[in-house]
């Protein structure tokens, strides 16, 4: 919204504009993703506590169905990591009319992007250490200090 | 990209006139997509039915190249050809919903839909590689900004306004 209404005085405005739609498109998507491989983990989950018997190929299958549960939310924190990231672009370059609102939609971003964090973590097949927690991390952090940019200045 | 990509469609079908191999190559390829598409998505057919009007439309385009009397219209005659094939295989092969011929003709949504496509792709064709490269990878392979920062090793916190300056050209592009 800040980018459409900010098309007079800024060139790239447009270009921005095209961004958070393909960014939003992709979030719809990914949640769907998300609801959906989190459903299968919790199935796959349920199912391994029945059978007690330890079998390597239902613990492989398990660790798949696990593995595919946290890439969804890492897409996710990386996905905020961008929305954010575009919003303060936003905010800094679009009409300063508009400021507040591309601060909103930052802190909004990081918010998502730090929730997507938490459930990669807390998704059972990520331990301490794992590259993709890292990842999700670094996601969070790039979201928090993009949506600090424009909102340090309001405080 | 290769000298003829450079060529406009005028330049290429007078090449392809002169017995050029390369040149009738560099045709296909360019209208090869355009062609599938009005195929696909203008007449709704399988992928099977879609190679079979493909080869009917360029082996006819080849034989046909002559009678083309405007060298730049090459466009709207392949799609012509194209629609015309289509509608031939759509009734010879007694589909029960044959394909109204005002649904898929030249003002169809569709069909303007495989138009403004073809034309976007030919205007990311005229831009620099580097801004096709970061279009490509953010618009159609769905990367992050990180991703592409660290695959073309730039600084994460340029790429939303490299994209859209890509963009800005593009637009340019567009309107040219």
């Amino acid at each position: 919204m800040v980018a459409r209404c900010s098309r007079d005085s800024w060139p790239e405005a447009a270009g921005v504009a095209a961004q958070a739609q393909a960014i939003r498109d992709r979030a719809v998507t990914l949640a769907q993703t998300d609801e959906r491989v989190w459903q299968d983990a919790l199935a796959a989950l349920a199912g391994a506590q029945i059978e007690q018997d330890s079998d390597e190929r239902r613990d492989h299958r398990l660790e798949q169905t696990l593995e595919r549960a946290a890439a969804a939310p890492l897409e996710i924190a990386e996905l905020g990591a961008d929305a954010a990231a575009l919003a303060a672009l936003a905010g800094e370059r679009g009409d300063g009319t508009y400021r507040a609102d591309a601060s909103a939609a930052a802190a909004l971003a990081a918010g998502g992007a730090r929730a997507a964090a938490h459930l990669v973590q807390a998704n059972l097949g990520v331990r301490p250490g794992d590259a993709r927690l890292a990842r999700a991390r670094a996601s969070e952090q790039a979201a928090n200090d993009a949506a600090a940019r424009l909102l340090e200045p309001l405080r | 990209m290769s000298r003829l990509s450079t060529l406009s469609d005028a330049e290429l079908v007078q090449r392809c006139r002169a017995g050029s191999s390369d040149a009738w190559n560099e045709l296909v390829e360019r209208y090869s997509r355009y062609v599938y598409a009005i195929c696909i998505k203008g007449f709704r057919l399988s992928d099977e039915d879609a190679e079979d009007v493909f080869q009917d439309v360029f082996t006819r385009a080849f034989l046909r190249l002559e009678t083309l009397r405007d060298d730049s219209a090459l466009r709207p005659w392949l799609a012509q050809l194209t629609r015309r094939r289509c509608l031939d295989h759509v009734s010879s092969s007694g589909r029960e919903q044959p394909v109204d011929e005002t649904l898929a003709g030249e003002g169809s949504p569709d069909l303007q839909e495989v138009e403004e496509a073809f034309a976007v792709r030919q205007a990311v064709a005229g831009l620099s590689d580097a801004c096709q490269d970061i279009l490509d990878r953010f618009f159609a392979q769905d990367q992050s900004y990180r991703t592409i920062s660290a695959e073309l090793d730039i600084p994460s916190g340029t790429i939303a306004s490299r994209i859209a300056r890509c963009l800005h050209k593009l637009r340019i592009e567009l309107e040219d």
